[in-house]
C-alpha cells in the first residue's frame, strides 16, 4: 500500500519561497492562506551564526490530531496517507486548528483574492475556497490523481530541498534519504506519525 | 537563537507561540456551560433549589438557561453555523461532538422534567400530570441521565482542551479536573448568592452546609491550580512559557489577583467568616464570596485559554 510522503533537505533550501508560491498558484488559496510557507532560523551564537530555512506544510499525519477532533468528519484520511478536509462538510469549529501541533490548518475568515478584491483570472481557475471552513496543504492530491505524482512545490524546488514518494517502497528515493540521513518528523513527542520527514 | 517572520505570513512557529484560535467567547462559553451543569446537580444531590417560579425551580430554569445561551454562544462562533448537525457525527474521536450530543440530551431530558413541575396555580396550565414528573422511576430516569449529560457539559470544554497536542499546557487531565470542580462550586456560588437575596429562605443549617461544600471544593480549586502550574513549569518549554505568562507576564493580573485572589481566597476567607458569623452578616458575605467565584471561574477559563501557547516545531 501506498504511503506517500516528504522528506525537507535543510541543507538544501535556500529560501527562494518559489514552493510557498507554486502552492499558491496551484492552490489558488485566498489571502492569508499559505499552504507551503517557509520559515526564516537563526541558529548559533556570533560569530557561528548560520540561518537556516525552514519549509513546511501539513505533515498528513498517521494519527492526525485534526482529524480526531473534527466534530463532523469533515478531514479524513485516504488510503495513501494524505489527510483531506471536505469543507462542504466543515461547520468551523476550528477544533482542528487548536489540535494541530504544526500550524498546517488555515480557518478562513473571509474568501479574498490573493490580491484584495476581486480575484485574478488565474486563481478563478484553482479558487475553492469557502468563507467560516477550514484548508490545508493536500500534498496536491489532484495531481497525484491525475498522474503527475509530485506536489506543485516539490516540482518548482530549484535545489531539489523536496524530496516526494511512497514511504512504504523502501527502495523509493525518499525512504532511502530518510533512512541514510537519519530524517526525523518535526515534534516527535507529538506522536501524530507526521509523513514528512527533515533532513538536518 | 532567534527566529524571524516570514515575509509573507507574518506568523512565528519557530519559537513558542501564543493561541490565538479560542478567545473570550470561548472563555464565556465554557463558564456557562459549568455553572448550568453545576446548578442541575447540585439541585438533584444537595437540593439547592433557589426559590421557585411557576412550580419550577429556580436552579432548574437558570440551569437550562444557561446551558442553552452556552450552546447558542458555540453555534455563533461557528464559521458555518447552519452545519451544527454534523457536529454530532463523530463522538467516537471528537470531545465537541460528545458535548454537543450531551448538550441536546440535556436540554431534552433536563427541559421536559423541569417543565413537568410548571404549574400556573388557581386552575391555570398545570403539567404537574406528566408522566415523568417529581422523583417517580420515570422522573428519576430524566434526572440522573440529564445530571449525568450535565457532567459531560461541565466537563467537555476541558477534554476538549486537554487533546490538544499542540499546546502542551492544556495538554493535561488537570484542565478537565479543573473545570469538574469550578463548575460544582459555581453551581454552589449560585446557592449563596441566592442566600443573599433571600436569607429568609435558608436557614442558618442549611447555608452552613452549602458554605462547607464550597468551602471543599475551593480548596480542591487551589490545590488543582497549583498542580496545574507545577505540572506546566516542568513538562515541556511551550508550557513553561505559559505558566510565566499567567505568572508574570500579561496575564498576572487576571491569573494571580481575579483567579486565585479574588476567585479562591477571598471567597475561603469570607466564607469562614459567614461559617462563624450568623444572620444577615452570614449571608451577605456568603453571596459576596458567591459572586466573587463566579467572576473566578470565568477568568479561569479567560486565563487557561490565553495562556495556550503553541510549542515551536524544533
Amino acid at each position: 500500500m501506498t504511503r506517500w510522503g516528504m522528506a525537507l533537505d535543510l541543507e538544501r533550501c535556500v529560501g527562494c519561497y518559489a514552493c510557498s508560491m507554486a502552492c499558491k498558484t496551484e492552490n489558488g488559496t485566498p489571502d492569508g492562506v499559505w499552504y507551503a510557507p517557509v520559515y526564516e532560523k537563526e541558529v548559533g551564537k556570533y560569530p557561528n551564526v548560520k540561518r537556516m530555512f525552514i519549509p513546511t506544510l501539513c505533515m498528513h499525519c498517521e494519527d492526525a490530531p485534526c482529524l480526531k477532533a473534527c466534530p463532523t468528519k469533515a478531514i479524513a484520511k485516504r488510503t495513501d496517507g494524505i489527510v483531506l478536509v471536505d469543507q462542504a462538510k466543515c461547520c468551523g469549529t476550528r477544533a482542528c486548528v487548536a489540535a494541530c501541533p504544526y500550524g498546517a490548518m488555515n480557518y478562513v475568515h473571509e474568501v479574498q483574492g490573493a490580491f484584495g478584491g476581486e480575484l485574478i483570472q488565474l486563481e478563478k481557475q484553482s479558487f475553492k475556497s469557502t468563507a467560516g471552513t477550514v484548508q490545508k496543504c493536500t500534498f496536491c492530491s489532484h495531481r497525484i490523481d491525475a498522474g503527475k505524482f509530485e506536489p506543485a512545490c516539490v516540482e518548482v524546488c530549484p535545489t531539489k530541498a523536496r524530496i516526494f514518494g511512497d514511504l512504504e517502497d523502501p527502495g523509493s528515493e525518499i525512504s532511502r534519504v530518510i533512512r541514510d540521513r537519519n530524517g526525523s518528523p518535526a515534534r516527535p513527542e507529538a506522536g501524530t506519525g507526521p509523513s514528512v520527514y527533515y533532513l538536518r | 537563537m532567534s527566529s524571524v517572520v516570514n515575509p509573507f505570513t507574518g506568523r512565528w512557529i519557530m519559537e513558542p507561540k501564543t493561541q490565538n484560535v479560542w478567545g473570550n467567547q470561548h472563555a464565556t462559553w465554557f463558564t456557562f456551560m459549568g455553572v448550568g451543569g453545576g446548578l442541575f446537580i447540585n439541585r438533584m444531590v444537595f437540593g439547592i433549589e433557589m426559590g421557585r417560579f411557576l412550580g419550577m425551580t429556580w436552579a432548574d430554569i437558570l440551569s437550562l438557561v444557561l446551558i442553552g445561551v452556552g450552546g447558542l454562544i458555540l453555534i455563533a462562533d461557528l464559521g458555518k453555523p447552519l452545519r451544527l448537525l454534523r457536529s454530532l457525527l463523530n463522538p467516537r474521536t471528537s470531545w465537541i461532538s460528545v458535548g454537543a450530543i450531551a448538550d441536546f440530551t440535556f436540554m431534552g431530558l433536563a427541559g421536559l422534567w423541569t417543565l413537568a413541575d410548571f404549574n400556573v396555580g388557581g386552575g391555570g396550565l398545570n403539567l404537574t400530570g406528566l408522566p415523568w414528573h417529581g422523583d417517580g422511576t420515570l422522573g428519576l430516569v430524566f434526572q440522573v441521565v440529564a445530571a449525568l449529560a450535565a457532567i459531560v457539559v461541565i466537563t467537555y470544554p476541558g477534554l476538549v482542551l486537554a487533546s490538544s497536542p499542540s499546546i502542551p499546557f492544556w495538554n493535561s487531565t488537570l484542565i478537565p479536573m479543573q473545570f469538574l470542580v469550578n463548575g460544582f462550586a459555581s453551581g454552589l456560588a449560585c446557592g449563596l448568592i441566592y442566600a443573599a437575596i433571600a436569607p429568609s429562605d435558608v436557614t442558618g443549617d442549611v447555608l452552613t452546609g452549602w458554605l462547607s461544600l464550597t468551602t471543599g471544593m475551593l480548596v480542591l480549586s487551589v490545590f488543582l491550580q497549583i498542580a496545574h502550574v507545577l505540572n506546566g513549569t516542568y513538562t515541556h518549554v511551550a508550557a513553561k512559557v505559559a505558566v510565566r505568562r499567567l505568572l508574570s507576564g500579561n496575564l498576572q493580573v487576571a491569573y494571580l489577583g481575579g483567579v486565585m485572589l479574588a476567585g479562591l481566597v477571598i471567597p475561603l476567607a469570607l466564607i469562614t467568616y459567614a461559617l462563624s458569623a450568623s444572620g444577615s452578616n452570614a449571608s451577605m458575605a456568603a453571596g459576596v464570596a458567591g459572586a466573587l467565584i463566579l467572576v473566578g471561574n470565568w477568568l479561569s477559563k479567560h486565563t487557561v485559554i490565553r495562556a495556550g501557547t503553541y510549542a515551536s516545531l524544533f
